[in-house]
């Protein structure tokens, strides 16, 4: 096994029942990205089924409106509607490489549930997706259309009933069914080498804003901009600027109500390192080393963690994370929705809303590049209540 | 000699096979666990596992889970379990103790004073489900003494590792029946009886079976290649039966340990 840390982050934090198998993944997942048919396979499904590449659409209004050159990454143009689909097709391959039959998947939004339900009903495997309760509540339409893809989900009633739990109960199962089952994780998160996949499988995006980027305009972006619950959208967006000093990286997370009200998302904002789901990283918890209930109006942002290599890159001030409210972030989606014709995933809507902060600081000659990860059709119910003023679940 | 090591040398000396329960800690308040403990002590349980309450056990199944989170609810939590311990040495209670929790928990208190608190107070020996051998250097590096010892973990699909994680395994080697989660009845891996096999031929120390076990007679086949059983959900789900009564505990334990031994 290969080094399974970022700087203090990361690890394999998971039952013995378990190590074999991530030994198993790890090795498998080597040998594929040096393998050409299977890169080659990737981005066929990548093209043909997906849809890449994505649109660096260069959003002129609101350039025009906020002083400086914004580019938005329509990762909400993909099949499914958001970026999780890049990561499904890479990980059921592998999954197919390796000879499984069934995949498993925990899903928040509900985004990644359908991307994995999608792949499964593309290569014939057995899904199943676990899913809080309370999840399914806030997030219903794609849970009728991972049902409409042939999937089973089944609702976690455990603890805060959100992605944290739905985590916790696919971990169980996956530890019980290992050896005949693949568990595609959806976020930057997890028991090595988890993370480094997921990271690869998303780095499309960041490969192909920097080629569009010189094309369009030349040379690089000044900033990039990503939201981050777990962080796989942001890792991607990020992964071939990490190198690119000059460009600056920014990760948004969720702030909730605020950051100082306790009710909110920012697992990095206190930079408390714990371990969950099967890695170190910064956590959300108490004094007694419990883990704290996420808060934030985005499903996909509604979890205590994030990525160890997000929390590297925090420690090492490659990237700076801030975070913004719920307020700011359904501001921003309204404006996007009314200036670009574009409406955005809430998650998506948080990145829109540090843009607007950050361009106040830039002129017109320089540029932004954001991940608009996800389109904002499942999140249409929760937009209504807000702008109703009838609030929001959690 | 660490309490542990010296209870199953004492067993291995008179040929009899050890029982070891799991419980809770401040299910459903730290006096009901307490009660139980000296309950099982007299009844002749030979060590007890004490479950720290986590908002996240990965490892466990529904009965644990439920009882985590009703502890939690009710308080309990690393300092009150260290209270509850310290409490029973000081009430005499002599029997090996294990802390049975989850790594954050140990993290989070820091892991020089966890260790030191451990080794002070008579917590004998630690059970971490989720922290693997190739994780477990920075906790060992203060688990030098005889105080308080790691168990080590190995399941059905262990395969390769067994032989490198029991070299140097102190106290005994936890082996779960099953993959995945605690107390999954009565479906014990298909391969259990060349698995356990293969762990007791590797072990320097005594091999325990756990997952899934609620009397006796379920380990019977296996009982030439264990040296003892261990019993957590379904100890849960009895004593929730009645009311944690420590007479139930006193009386199932008791039969337990002598039917274990009549194989």
């Amino acid at each position: 096994m290969s080094n399974t840390y970022y700087g203090q982050f990361g690890g394999q934090y998971v039952s013995e029942s378990l190590m074999n198998t991530l030994q198993e993944v790890d090795e498998a997942f080597e040998a594929a990205i040096k393998d050409p048919e299977f890169i080659k396979e990737y981005h066929y499904y990548l093209k043909q089924y997906v849809g890449r590449e994505t649109p660096l659409y260069f959003a002129e209004n609101l350039s025009k409106k906020y002083g400086t050159r914004i580019y938005l990454k329509r990762e909400d143009l993909n099949h499914t509607g958001a970026h999780k689909i890049n990561n499904v097709i890479g990980q059921i391959l592998l999954a197919k490489r390796m000879g499984k039959k069934k995949v498993i998947a925990e899903t928040g939004a509900g985004q990644h549930g359908v991307a994995t339900a999608t792949g499964a009903a593309l290569f014939g495997m057995e899904c199943t997706v676990f899913m809080g309760s309370e999840d399914i509540e806030r997030q219903r339409l794609n849970v009728l259309r991972m049902e409409m893809l042939g999937a089973k989900v089944v609702p976690v009633t455990s603890g805060s009933n959100t992605l944290k739990d739905a985590t916790n109960e696919a971990i169980r199962t996956w530890a019980k069914t290992a050896e005949d089952t693949f568990y595609i994780i959806g976020s930057a998160v997890g028991p090595y080498p988890y993370p480094k996949m997921v990271k690869e499988f998303q780095s499309c995006i960041s490969r192909e804003a920097k080629k569009q980027f010189a094309e369009q305009v030349g040379g690089l972006p000044d900033a990039v901009v990503a939201c981050v619950g777990g962080g796989s959208n942001s890792i991607g967006m990020f992964a071939d600027f990490i190198d690119d000093k000059d460009v600056k990286l920014v990760g948004v997370e969720a702030a909730g109500l605020g950051i100082e009200t306790g009710k909110h998302a920012s697992a990095m904002a206190l930079g408390n390192p714990g371990v969950l789901h099967g890695m170190c990283s910064y956590l959300l918890q108490d004094d007694d080393g419990n883990i704290q209930l996420a808060h934030s109006i985005s499903a996909g942002l509604d979890y205590p963690g994030v990525g160890p290599e997000h929390a590297y890159l925090r420690d090492t001030g490659r990237v700076e994370y801030v975070s913004i409210t719920d307020k700011e972030a359904m501001d921003a989606l309204l404006e996007l929705c009314k200036v670009e014709g574009i409406i955005p995933a809430i998650e998506s809507a948080h990145a829109m809303a540090h843009v607007f902060k950050m361009a106040q600081e830039m002129n017109e000659n320089q540029s932004i590049v954001m991940c608009l990860s996800g389109r904002g059709d499942k999140d249409v119910n929760t937009i209504a209540d807000y702008v109703a003023g009838k609030g929001y679940l959690n | 000699m660490n309490r542990i090591e010296e209870r199953l040398a004492t067993l291995q000396a008179k040929k009899e096979k050890a029982f070891i329960t799991y419980l809770t800690a401040g299910l459903p308040n730290m006096e009901a666990t307490a009660a139980i403990v000296k309950a099982q002590e007299e009844a002749g349980t030979d060590i007890i596992e004490i479950g720290v309450p986590f908002s996240d056990p990965i490892a466990d199944g529904p009965v644990i889970q439920q009882a985590s989170y009703e502890a939690i609810q009710a308080g309990a939590n690393l300092k009150k379990s260290f209270e509850l311990i310290a409490g029973l040495r000081a009430d005499g209670v002599k029997l090996p103790i294990v802390f049975m929790l989850y790594y954050n928990t140990v993290l989070h208190y820091g892991l020089e004073n966890f260790v030191k608190k451990c080794q002070k107070i008579g917590v004998d020996g630690l059970i971490i489900p989720d922290l693997p051998l190739e994780e477990q250097g920075p906790i060992k590096q203060y688990l030098t003494g005889d105080e308080t010892i790691l168990i080590q973990l190995v399941s059905p699909v262990s395969a390769g590792r067994i032989g490198e994680i029991v070299k140097s395994a102190r106290g005994f080697i936890y082996c779960v029946s099953s993959m995945g989660v605690t107390g999954q009845s009565g479906s014990f891996h298909k391969e259990i009886l060349g698995y356990l096999s293969d762990v007791k031929k590797q072990s320097p120390v005594p091999v325990m079976m756990g997952f899934g076990i609620t009397e006796a007679k379920d380990v019977a086949l296996m009982k030439d290649v264990i040296d003892g059983a261990i019993v957590g959900s379904h100890f849960i789900n009895l004593m929730r039966e009645h009311q944690f009564d420590p007479q139930a505990a006193k009386e199932y334990c008791a039969r337990f340990k002598k039917e274990l031994n009549l194989m």
